[in-house]
């Protein structure tokens, strides 16, 4: 499952973040909180709180309610992008009494969050909301999926909600400061708190607190996570640190994706001096073998493409001669003959099983 | 790939019918003229799966219907979709607008910036090699913005999201072509 292998993947991260807590206030939306704590299966196991964490509230709750979509970088967003939606929604009136009692349950089993020893024993009901508000942000947000729509429909639902909370934000952040050092700190991030209907950037110690600069962290924390999302995706890029030579990475892929278009282009238009395609025949077949086909790393197979057309020219001559020998006898019937050829010897090439010989069979009859 | 399974699927489906409506009764197609056909009509069929949420494929499609002779056969594999090439001009006007705002708004940040970096004293070694690395990182994003279509005109923020996008489409692009392919020539 996606959590699991995100919570070994971030495990640096985790005890990182761990401590960062103590020391440092962290960057949060305050609906992706809520939709995270009010979805999440309730406080289970460590390892599936811990695992939310990592994980910001769209792909927490997305993969919670749709285990499948494992990889949600190609698959639809809109459907659960709705989803998500509503619970803020519902939740937005009887906002308080859920919300504690997930909190107090998650922090009464996991004090090494709840910061000081003072904080828990002073205000069981105050402060253990913001010290586990604290521990369940994150530093670094991997997002995961098609972010688009989703993060269209955040701002929006997290305007009228977040000047509710700004008020409540702020004497949790009094009660904040007075343990935490940097009481200065607070009181200024609260005030820019109000400023900022959206997102809500605590500074850390010894950075500036202006509006500029928090935007900026802001949008600096963006763009780190869709950065780790495109390591993961571009294989043997999440070795390397450094966003230029992960650029580097992604734009050699990026260029090496379009050539091998271009040559697989160009490779088809030497094979098929005219390309019709019996519709039916080649979905069949295609469908069958996509099914089969694994994509296993483009780095590798990047060779045989070009040692398969050097082996292939030889036979081009052949194919034209077919093709110039059938072109006389042809109607365009003829033309399609040759073509379901092909799709037959897909078939039989790849042994994908009871659909392949059947679809082989359809295709006999036809011929 | 299981999860691209249908994306695959959808892009073979559109691509066929795409070199169907080609028209390729031509017999003297020269064979660049066919591979570039190839290359459009797998292209357009790319990019009209994602059905215009995504820029890069509405750039993708604006691009090849500005030309005059690709129009003709970007309109015959979009054939029945008339509303595309509707939302690809409208985004072409709004992105020439929102690129002539996004750069009075790079200018005043990057003024601010340099009056802000003037009040901040930074230790010089870091501040050299911040600088160099932001150097080293804005050609980067320029060099990846001239390769993904429609990329200049999208921010730091919209770039990395659609170069995912791309990316994986790409994949899907090259996986079944290269299937076609194979089984094209397996039969000799």
């Amino acid at each position: 499952m996606e959590l699991n292998a995100g919570t070994g993947g971030n495990g640096s991260h985790k005890t990182a973040s761990e401590r960062d807590e103590v020391a440092a206030l962290e960057s949060l939306q305050f609906t992706d909180e809520i939709r995270r704590l009010m979805s999440a299966p309730g406080g289970d196991n460590a390892s599936s709180f811990t695992a939310l964490l990592e994980l910001p509230a769209p792909q927490a709750v997305q993969l919670i309610q749709s285990p499948d979509s494992a990889k949600l970088i190609a698959a639809p967003a809109p459907a659960p992008a709705p989803a998500p939606a509503p619970n803020v929604d519902d939740f937005r009136g009887s906002f308080q009494f859920p919300f504690n009692c997930g909190l107090i349950d998650r922090a009464a089993r996991f004090s090494v969050f709840a910061g000081d020893g003072n904080i828990n024993g002073n205000n069981k009901s105050n402060s253990p909301e913001p010290t586990s508000y604290n521990s369940s942000a994150s530093l670094q947000k991997p997002v995961k999926s098609e972010p688009a729509e989703t993060e269209s429909s955040q701002p929006l639902v997290s305007d009228p909600t977040v000047e509710n909370r700004s008020v409540k934000r702020k004497d949790r952040e009094k009660v904040k400061g007075s343990s935490k050092k940097s009481k200065t700190s607070a009181k200024e991030s609260s005030d820019d708190a109000e400023k900022l209907p959206y997102v809500h950037v605590r500074a850390r110690r010894g950075q500036a607190t202006d509006s500029h600069s928090l935007a900026e962290r802001a949008r600096r924390e963006k763009i780190n996570a869709r950065m780790k999302l495109l390591q993961d995706l571009v294989p043997g890029c999440s070795k390397i640190s450094g966003t230029a030579l992960v650029l580097d990475e992604i734009i050699n892929h990026v260029q090496s994706l379009q050539r091998q278009v271009e040559f697989l282009s160009m490779r088809l238009a030497a094979v098929n001096p005219r390309i019709d395609f019996n519709l039916d025949s080649v979905f069949t077949a295609e469908s069958g073998s996509l099914m089969d086909s694994n994509f296993s790393g483009m780095v590798i197979p990047m060779m045989w493409p070009e040692v398969q057309l050097n082996g292939n020219r030889q036979q081009y001559p052949q194919q034209l001669h077919l093709d110039a020998f059938q072109q006389p006898v042809s109607g365009r019937e003829e033309v399609c003959n040759s073509y379901i050829t092909p799709e037959n010897s897909l078939l039989s090439y790849d042994s994908s099983g009871n659909s392949a010989s059947l679809h082989s069979n359809q295709l006999k009859m036809e011929l | 790939m299981c999860p691209h399974t249908s994306l695959k699927q959808q892009f073979l489906k559109k691509w066929i019918m795409g070199l169907q409506r080609c028209s390729f009764s031509k017999k003297n197609m020269s064979i660049l003229e066919r591979k570039k056909t190839i290359k459009l009509s797998a292209d357009i069929a790319m990019a009209s799966a994602r059905n215009g949420t995504t820029r890069w494929s509405r750039a993708l499609i604006s691009n090849a219907s500005k030309d005059g002779s690709d129009n003709r056969l970007v309109q015959q594999i979009l054939g029945p979709d008339s509303n595309t090439p509707a939302v690809a001009t409208t985004t072409n006007k709004a992105r020439t607008r929102r690129a002539s705002v996004c750069k009075k708004i790079v200018k005043r940040s990057h003024q601010i910036r340099r009056r802000r970096r003037k009040c901040v004293a930074a230790a010089p070694v870091k501040a050299v090699t911040s600088s160099i690395s932001k150097h080293l990182v804005r050609k980067r994003t320029q060099v990846l913005k001239t390769l993904i279509p429609g990329g200049e005109f999208m921010d730091e923020i919209c770039l990395i999201e659609e170069t995912l996008d791309y990316i994986t489409s790409l994949r899907v692009q090259v996986d079944v072509m290269r299937s076609v392919a194979s089984a094209c020539f397996s039969q000799s």
